[in-house]
């Protein structure tokens, strides 16, 4: 790209963030309890618009819309945009929202301290969601694993019932939703958005292929609309603050307050509240730095589905998808992973490769047979047995699986082997034999074959 | 009440299922420790009620009979159809699509030892190893006194405080280290119950001097745990 600057300048996008107040997790003792989120301001974006009229529901999806939040669930989509791809409310079809807390993509943990410390704002942002888009019904997705947040937010559920912020006229106005919170049982798939609804709908949770969208054939087969945690519980600060207010923060193309979950070699790993477009040092420094003083190697942005950077270029980039995209990664859910000077990239992507074949749903050739032989060479690469020509056989292999399937797991499964490799390969190769095509055992099962066939199909990996 | 299981015709399914429907299945639990109390079947009535199809109540259906009998036999599964109206089939394939329910026995306690990604750089693989050896059994087997079952995770989404594990399929332990383990087993052998471990932001331990939760045992995220990189 010749005639634009590059985006990678190391500056910081996230103007003064030293000084940033924190809106999503305030900094409030207790904000859990809805007396205390009520006393301090809790559920007034709602009554302001419910009640007072603030905005009508047109008007609360422009407002959306013009404060540019985008998805904070891995994809980064416009929000307000979304909502308006809902068709017009016809009396005879119910209306479903999704709130999508099923959080499995490795190296994120952000909608999980939304549960624990902050659940109302997450409530209010679904009651006006479901107004936004004259919805009566909200399914919660929450992974099984989060039992003890699911009892947590079920609580705050139950407290917003009974002090009528759910439930039947809401705050006196004509307007009712309710929230009935779904518990996964430990699948990662069923955070990819229609197969979160194939398994509300209590069915094995195969992805379905789009179109339909949801928005005309969802949950039930009804219009649906499905949203992340974290970008529910922003709507509510943008009715309070407003959309200029939210708009203004971080960069233009990619606004707003974001967790990010900060994770590995760090000194004080956790949930970080900045605005988007942090710088990837300044995010290492707030963190405490790299732990015992080692310099670190590679950061994976955006959770196990975006591609590992070096430092090189981590040191360069901001957490905002432009940026990202230019460094050759994605911002996905912003949980960094920072891995210093000691890691091992073979195993660690053989681990996410790993990740990647027990999660895979199996509906799609590619994807179930390519994760697992990803996972199979990577493992004898990793354990010594390969050979340098099994590197280009497993780009090879995510040739294949991209772009190829009904979701977007497939994708997700080899771009970070992609990437790795890559961006890596002095690390991969330096485990490998040299390739010899001199009569060579080449399928590293030890059998004698020559050449072809590299690895003898058949039998699960 | 009697499993409605489908007639005879079922051997003649191929290839044969792991609980073959209609055959004179082993059984495990009775009818009696099957049967729903008053209290669970107002429960179930909730689940029905929160879905426009008799489907929808079948995860958390599952759920509440594991969490009654401590795994799913096929009689559980059939039960489970049977109160929901739904064929056996259909519970089936639901049961086997999702990790945490239990199509086989597990220990009383169950560990799920996370060692994806980030819990591996942190050393998940050292705490595995750790407890594989102080219970002396592989990951994906029960000890012989039927207490333990010692499981591989993938990411529990709790990586900021990793390494940790996540006891039968309820509470997390954070920031593990072998000693907080061998704590930890000491006191599950006793029977105690797990504390729910509050893992403090550190941006609260800046501004508001510790965890947020008055109500909740706090950790904190910055122990330094062991490193290791190995995945074998
Ligand atoms: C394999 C896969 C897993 C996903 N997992 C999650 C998840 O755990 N949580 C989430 O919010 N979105 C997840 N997504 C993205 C959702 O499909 C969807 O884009 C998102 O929930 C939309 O919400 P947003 O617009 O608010 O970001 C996943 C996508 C894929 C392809
Ligand atoms: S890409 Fe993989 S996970 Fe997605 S539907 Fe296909 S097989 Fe399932
Ligand atoms: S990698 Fe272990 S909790 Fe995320």
């Amino acid at each position: 790209m010749p005639d634009t600057p590059s985006l990678l300048t190391g500056q910081s996008k996230a103007g003064d963030w030293r000084s940033y107040e924190r809106v999503i997790l305030p900094p409030i003792k207790d904000l859990h309890q809805i007396a205390v989120y009520e006393a301090n301001g809790g559920y007034g974006a709602l009554r302001a618009v419910v009640a007072d009229g603030k905005f009508d529901r047109t008007g609360l999806t422009n407002e959306v819309k013009a404060s540019g939040l985008r998805g904070r669930g891995g994809a980064g989509f416009s929000t307000g945009m979304k909502w308006s791809f809902m068709p017009p409310v016809d009396p005879e079809k119910p209306r479903y929202l999704c709130c999508n807390g099923d959080e499995s993509e490795p190296g994120t943990f952000k909608d999980r301290q939304i549960f624990e410390y902050n659940p109302h704002l997450m409530i209010e942002g679904i009651v006006l969601a479901c107004y936004a888009m004259t919805i009566k019904t909200c399914y919660l997705y929450i992974r099984g694993e989060y039992d003890d947040y699911i009892t947590h937010v079920q609580r705050a559920v139950d407290e917003a019932y009974a002090k009528g912020y759910l439930g039947k006229n809401i705050l006196g106005a004509d307007f009712s939703t309710d929230l009935v919170v779904h518990a996964g049982a430990g699948a990662y798939i069923c955070g990819e958005e229609t197969s979160l609804m194939e398994s509300i709908e209590g069915k094995r949770a195969y992805p379905r292929v789009k179109p339909p969208f949801p928005a005309q054939v969802g949950v039930f087969g009804m219009p649906t609309t499905i949203n992340n945690v974290e970008t529910l519980a922003d709507v509510p600060i943008i009715v309070n603050r407003g959309a200029a207010w939210f708009a203004g923060i971080g960069p233009k193309t990619h606004p707003g307050p974001v967790l990010y979950g900060v994770s590995g070699h760090v000194n004080r790993p956790g949930v970080y509240e900045y605005p988007v477009g942090m710088s990837i040092a300044d995010l290492l420094e707030v963190a405490g730095g790299a732990r015992g003083g080692k310099k670190i190697k590679a950061v994976v942005p955006g959770g196990s589905s975006t591609p590992p950077l070096t430092w090189d270029v981590a040191a360069t980039a901001t957490m905002d998808a432009d940026t990202l995209r230019e460094a050759g990664s994605s911002m996905g859910t912003a949980g960094l992973c920072f891995l210093d000077e000691d890691t091992d990239m073979v195993s660690f992507t053989r681990r996410i490769a790993h990740f990647y074949h027990h999660e895979s749903c199996g509906q799609c050739t590619p994807c179930r047979e390519g994760t697992g032989w990803v996972e199979k060479l990577l493992t004898r690469i990793d354990e010594g047995d390969g050979h340098t020509r099994d590197l280009d056989l497993l780009l090879d292999l995510c040739d294949q699986m991209e772009g190829r399937t009904v979701c977007a797991l497939a994708d997700a499964a080899a771009w970070p082997v992609r990437w790795g490799i890559k961006r890596f390969r002095g690390e991969f190769e330096a485990k490998c034999k040299p390739t010899s095509f001199a009569g060579a055992d080449l399928s590293g099962d030890g059998a004698g074959h020559v050449l072809d066939p590299v690895i003898t199909p058949g039998g699960t990996p | 009440m009697t499993p409605d299981t489908p007639g005879s015709h079922a051997r003649d399914v191929s290839p044969k299922p792991a609980y073959p429907p209609g055959e004179a299945i082993e059984r495990t639990f009775t009818d009696e420790q099957l049967a729903w109390t008053r209290d669970e079947q107002a429960r179930i009535d909730v689940f029905k009620a929160q879905y426009p199809t008799a489907d929808g109540a079948v995860m958390k259906t599952l759920w509440l009979a594991q969490r009654k009998l401590g795994w799913l036999p096929p009689e559980a599964v059939q039960h489970v159809a049977t109160t929901l109206g739904l064929p056996y089939a259909k519970v089936y394939g639901v049961a086997t699509f999702y990790t945490q329910y239990f199509k086989k026995e597990v220990g009383k306690v169950v560990l799920d030892v996370c060692t994806c990604f980030t819990c591996q750089v942190c050393g998940g693989y050292d705490i595995l190893h750790h407890i594989e050896k102080r219970l002396g059994v592989k990951k994906g087997e029960t000890t012989a006194d039927g207490m333990f079952t010692v499981q591989e995770a993938e990411c529990l989404g709790a990586c900021g405080s990793a390494p940790m594990l996540q006891v039968t399929n309820g509470p997390y332990v954070h920031n593990l280290t072998t000693e907080k383990v061998d704590v930890l087993l000491d006191a599950l052998r006793a029977g105690n119950p797990v504390p729910f471990e509050s893992v403090t932001l550190p941006q609260d331990q800046d501004e508001l001097g510790g965890n947020r939760r008055t109500d909740a045992a706090a950790v904190t995220g910055s122990l330094v745990p062991p490193v290791s990189e190995t995945i074998h």
